[in-house]
């Protein structure tokens, strides 16, 4: 089967980053921004594998393993934290968490 | 050689270790084991002086022992001890009046809650002046100089909680600055002049030096002998030094320490005699100090600061004496003086004492019935002192005053034997006002009640001296007697001999005998003729009645005062150093000092202010900081590339 050039996982992967950061920069939600956070990672993933492939260098897979592992640790760290900054507010907005101001 | 050097070596360093130990045991040992350690370490500095003598002796009492120690690369930059007779001369009498003066303290700061601190402070002193003494350079010199003040002032100050005695010993430590700052600048001129600072280099070539700068270098160095010997003008220091424990008078302001001028000129004679204003400078200042000293002690009633105006006194008689070239009689007159006054000094701590601690004269009288010892002790210290014969000072005093006359020098000559005749006034006074009459009795309205308790409990035990302090001035009451039969006129002359080679080393010439041929006769009778006058007055005013002051309230009044030298220092430097002191501390220190400091902390509070700001706790902004950093390393890189 005839696949995508290399040059499109690449774009792909821009792709996927670049709409991870700019939800990150601009929900307000923290799921959102947690979500927007997972789809960078998935960007990275995607990187990783199509060039191991490309390459014929079995170290991308090996990273892919590893980042969604890491990235499995970090969702439910940072859902934890989001449960418990906002179980006392009425909101969840990250804006209003300004307790670090200095 | 070998023993030589240890021998020099142990004079300063044994008394050293010693106040290192009372010092490091004063809170431990017991008091007679701190008078123990303290004596001893004297004790053995006394024999290697001794010892020191000996060798010097075998040597034919020609050379000199020396003991290099180390150098410190610069050539004739070097510290070391030289053993000649100058030199062993000082030695002796510093170690053996200082051991005699310990053993006395020993007694005398037995009731003093500070014992170790004491004697820890006294045994450093023998250190440096064994050290000013003994050391082969100009350098050396200096380093026992400073110390010697550093030691004057610590003692002077002993009793830190008077301020009177905190006054007086930054008094003495600030004139004596004065007078080093002029040793420094004298060495600076040698050494870039000729090269080298051991006396064994300078001194022979003194006469190769351009006049001018011999002229610079003389007067500098007896800037600092007059500052250090209490000479006029810079003697203002040395009857406030009196505030000091008597033992310390005894040892520092009258016997020894205040001579240390006196040896730098005898040390540094060819120096002085080379240059044009040399002698004449050093003869003005001790005729000038010999007479004012002894006027001023007239007008006393404090019993130390008549000794140490008499000792002003007595030291202007040797400067005297070096300034006409007759070495051998100063340093003579050097010795004698120290035994007599030391034994007068001790015997003046023996009588305020018995007075608890009362040190006017107008308020003492009738010692001679109460104490024996204390009268007859005091009165050799005082004939010796008046010059009496054939007492000690008598054949010192006739040598110096002989050599004026010799000399040709016959004004100096008149000066120096009103001198003695005033120097037997003001002693005979203080002896009459201490021991004739009767005792003086405070009335008990006067007195506090505290004080009345002291004084009966004072009373029920000082029957009499303890043996400690009697032995001392036994001793110096033998020594008083009999020191003076070193030189007797056509019978001895121990000390002319002694020096000549040593002297005659640096080409001394002998004295000129430009004057009358009898000058012996004419000295000696007109000494003694009066010095009997000075003493028949002061017994006629003072043997019977209670009139303390004789010569009229004004001339108290202003001896009291020092004759306006305190207040004229006070208005030129003291003064002005208090406006500038004070200007520095209302508007140097608040506004530039402080301002400076607050104005740091400013500048910092408001850089955190601002710099606080970027944290605003505003999530997505960090976010979006850290993603224009990334950015533009990443752009940086890729336009590297």
């Amino acid at each position: 089967m005839p696949g995508m050039p290399f040059s499109g996982y690449v774009l792909l992967s821009a792709v996927l980053f670049v709409a991870g950061l700019v939800g990150v920069l601009v929900r307000r939600s923290p799921l959102a921004a947690l979500m927007s956070i997972e789809l960078m990672w998935g960007a990275a993933t995607l990187l990783f594998v199509a060039a191991s492939r490309h390459l014929a260098a079995m170290g991308g897979h090996v990273f892919a393993f590893l980042i969604v592992v890491v990235g499995a640790a970090e969702a439910a760290i940072g859902l934890a934290l989001i449960v418990l900054i906002f179980r006392g507010r009425d909101g969840a907005d990250v804006d209003e968490v300004r307790s670090l101001r200095g | 050689m070998e023993i030589t050097f240890w021998l020099l070596v142990g004079i300063p360093v044994l008394p050293l270790l010693g106040a290192a130990a009372t010092a490091a045991l004063r809170r431990r040992a017991s008091r007679g084991m701190l008078a123990a350690i303290a004596c001893s370490a004297v004790a053995l500095a006394f024999a290697c002086t001794v010892a020191a003598l000996i060798r010097f002796g075998q040597a034919g009492g020609e050379g000199v022992l020396h003991a290099p120690l180390w150098s410190w690369g610069v050539a004739g930059v070097g510290l070391g001890l030289i053993g000649d007779s100058i030199s062993i001369w000082f030695s002796l009498v510093v170690t053996g009046v200082g051991l005699l003066i310990h053993i006395y303290a020993a007694g005398y700061m037995a009731d003093d809650p500070d014992y170790g601190r004491f004697f820890a402070k006294l045994n450093y002193f023998i250190f440096a002046m064994s050290l000013l003494v003994l050391a082969d350079g100009f350098v050396g010199m200096l380093m026992g100089w400073a110390n010697v003040g550093l030691a004057s002032y610590l003692l002077i100050g002993f009793w830190n909680r008077r301020p009177a005695a905190a006054a007086a010993a930054k008094k003495a430590f600030w004139v004596n600055t004065v007078g080093e700052v002029g040793l420094i600048l004298a060495m600076l001129i040698l050494l870039t002049s000729s090269g080298s600072l051991r006396f064994a280099d300078v001194l022979p070539q003194a006469g190769l030096l351009p006049p001018e700068v011999l002229n610079a270098a003389a007067l500098l160095l007896l800037v600092g002998a007059v500052a250090k010997s209490a000479q006029l003008p810079l003697f203002v220091w040395l009857p406030d030094a009196m505030q000091g424990p008597t033992p310390v008078s005894a040892l520092i302001h009258a016997a020894t320490m205040v001579t240390a001028g006196v040896y730098l000129v005898v040390r540094a004679f060819p120096l002085f005699e080379a240059a044009p204003w040399g002698m004449p400078a050093v003869a003005l200042v001790g005729v000038a100090s010999a007479v004012f000293g002894a006027v001023a002690a007239m007008g006393q009633n404090d019993i130390k600061r008549i000794l140490a105006y008499s000792t002003m006194s007595q030291v202007g008689y040797m400067m005297l004496a070096a300034g006409v070239g007759a070495y051998a009689a100063a340093l003579f007159h050097f010795m004698t003086h120290a035994f007599f006054k030391a034994l007068l000094f001790l015997g003046a701590g023996l009588v305020i004492h018995h007075f608890h601690g009362e040190q006017d004269v107008r308020r003492m009288g009738g010692l001679g019935r109460e104490s024996p010892f204390v009268y007859w002790t005091f009165l050799i210290g005082t004939l010796a002192l008046v010059g009496a014969p054939p007492l000690a000072g008598f054949f010192s005093k006739d040598e110096i005053v002989v050599e004026l006359l010799a000399g040709g020098h016959t004004a100096l000559w008149v000066l120096a034997v009103a001198a003695a005749g005033l120097t037997a006034f003001y002693m005979l006074r203080l002896f009459c006002l201490v021991f004739a009459g009767n005792p003086y009795r405070v009335d008990a309205s006067d007195r506090g009640p505290a004080e009345a308790a002291a004084a009966a409990e004072h009373d029920a035990h000082s029957a009499g001296v303890p043996a400690v302090q009697a032995v001392p001035v036994l001793l110096l009451t033998i020594l008083s007697i009999a020191g003076g039969w070193l030189w007797v006129p056509g019978l001895t002359h121990v000390p002319e001999a002694f020096f000549e080679p040593a002297l005659a080393r640096y080409g001394s010439p002998a004295p000129v005998h430009a004057g009358p041929v009898q000058a012996k006769e004419w000295t000696m009778g007109a000494l003694l003729l009066v010095s009997a006058a000075g003493a028949a007055w002061a017994v006629k005013l003072f043997g019977k009645s209670r009139r303390a002051d004789a010569t009229g309230g004004a001339f108290a009044r202003a001896a009291e005062a020092g004759f306006g030298f305190d207040a004229a220092y006070r208005a030129a430097f003291v003064e002005p150093l208090r406006a500038l002191a004070g200007y520095a501390g209302r508007v140097m220190d608040p506004q530039v000092v402080d301002g400076a400091v607050n104005g740091i902390a400013r500048l910092a509070g408001t850089a955190a202010l601002a710099l606080g700001r970027l944290h605003g706790g505003f999530v997505r902004r960090y976010a979006l900081v850290l993603v224009t950093g990334v950015t533009a390393v990443l752009i940086y890189f890729l336009m590297a590339v």
